[in-house]
C-alpha cells in the first residue's frame, strides 16, 4: 500500500493537518493507517494522546537514521503509511520524500509559502534525476478562504499549473475544526457527532472538505 | 466515498533502498541545503554513577546510611564526613 509523505521545508503551512485529515479519513474508508510523527514539535502525537481513531497506529520520534528502516516495515499489505515531516530543510525530509508513493507539499496561498515550498518541489525533481524513477507529488494550498478566491491564491494556481505541477482540488479551507481536532483528538465524524466538542465552526462543511481532499488523493494512489 | 474494497487496488510502488541509493538522495538533498539537523549529543564524558563507596573498607549499609543522611540534610557526603570528623575531635 501507498507511502505519501507531507514536505514542506517551511512550518505552519498545514503538513500536520492533512496528516491527521488523510489517516483519519482512509481509516474511515476501512484501511489500515501507520502514521509517522517525524515532526519534534510532536503534533500528531499530540492529537493521538487524546485518543486514535480505529485503524489508525502512530509512531513517534522517527529521526534521520530510522525513517528509511521504519516506512519500509510499516509498508506492509494493507497498510498507508502517512508521514509528516519537520518543516525544516533536512535529510530526514529527503530521505523520507525518496520512500514516497505521493509527496504532499502543502502551502498556503503566499508569496512566502510558495516560495519556501518550491524548494521541496525542486529537491523532489532532484531526487527524481537521481534515482531514475518518477515520484509523484501534488500542491494543496492550505487555510484557504472559505468565502471568496483571494487573487494571490488565483495566481499562485495559475502559475503552479503553468509550471506543470499537480495541484490538488479542493484545497483545504480554513476552518476551526481543522485545527481543534489536535485538541480532541479523534477524527471529524466523531467531532460532529459529541456536542461537548466545540469548534466554534462548520464541522459538517470541514468533513466534507476532508472527504473531497482524500478522494482527490485517492485519485493520484490509484 | 466508503468501502475498504477501492482501497485493496492501491499498491506501493517497487523502491530500492540500498545504502548506495540512500547516499544519493543525502548528495542530492545536501546540495539543496537539506542538511543532516540531527540534534547533537552533549560532548563529553558522561557523569559516572553514583557508587555511594566512601572507603573500600567501609560496610556498604554504612556508606548507603550515610548517603541517606546526607540526602536528607541537603548537604554532600563530603560536608557530613567534615561535620562527623569535627565532632570526633571536639568529644576526643
Amino acid at each position: 500500500m501507498p507511502v505519501i509523505v507531507m514536505a514542506s521545508p517551511k512550518g505552519g503551512v498545514g503538513k500536520s493537518t492533512c496528516a491527521v485529515i488523510l489517516a483519519t479519513e482512509f481509516a474511515r474508508m476501512g484501511a489500515q493507517v501507520t502514521v509517522l510523527d517525524c515532526d519534534p514539535n510532536k503534533s500528531l502525537t499530540r492529537w493521538a494522546s487524546h485518543g486514535l481513531p480505529k485503524g489508525v497506529t502512530l509512531h513517534q520520534d522517527i529521526g534521520r537514521s530510522e525513517i528509511v528502516p521504519t516506512i519500509r516495515a510499516s509498508d506492509g499489505d494493507g497498510q498507508i503509511v502517512i508521514v509528516d515531516l519537520e518543516g525544516v530543510a533536512s535529510q530526514l525530509v529527503s530521505r523520507a520524500i525518496s520512500q514516497a508513493d505521493l509527496v504532499l507539499v502543502p502551502m498556503q496561498p503566499t508569496a512566502l509559502d510558495a516560495e519556501i515550498g518550491s524548494e521541496a518541489l525542486a529537491l523532489i525533481r532532484e531526487e527524481e534525476e537521481a534515482l531514475g524513477r518518477t515520484i509523484r507529488h501534488a500542491v494543496v494550498l492550505t487555510k484557504t478562504s472559505a468565502a471568496v478566491k483571494s487573487r494571490v491564491q488565483r495566481d499562485l494556481e495559475e502559475q503552479l499549473r503553468g509550471a506543470g505541477i499537480d495541484l490538488i482540488e479542493p484545497s483545504l479551507v480554513a476552518r476551526a475544526a481543522f485545527s481543534e481536532i489536535f485538541a480532541y483528538g479523534g477524527d471529524l465524524t466523531a467531532m460532529m457527532k459529541d456536542p461537548d466538542m466545540v469548534t466554534g465552526g462548520k464541522v459538517d462543511k470541514a468533513l466534507e472538505n476532508a472527504k473531497d481532499f482524500t478522494e482527490a488523493v485517492y485519485e493520484r494512489l490509484k | 466515498m466508503s468501502g475498504s474494497n477501492r482501497l485493496a487496488g492501491l499498491k506501493a510502488k517497487p523502491k530500492d533502498t540500498t545504502a548506495a541509493e540512500v547516499r544519493r538522495v543525502d548528495e542530492v538533498g545536501e546540495a539543496r541545503g537539506f542538511l543532516d539537523r540531527t540534534p547533537r549529543k552533549k560532548p563529553g564524558r558522561k557523569p559516572s554513577p553514583r557508587t555511594y563507596q566512601l572507603h573500600p573498607k567501609v560496610f556498604p549499609q554504612v556508606g548507603e546510611a550515610i548517603a541517606a543522611e546526607a540526602e536528607r540534610l541537603g548537604i554532600t557526603q563530603g560536608q557530613l564526613i567534615e561535620n562527623m570528623w569535627e565532632t570526633y575531635q571536639r568529644n576526643s
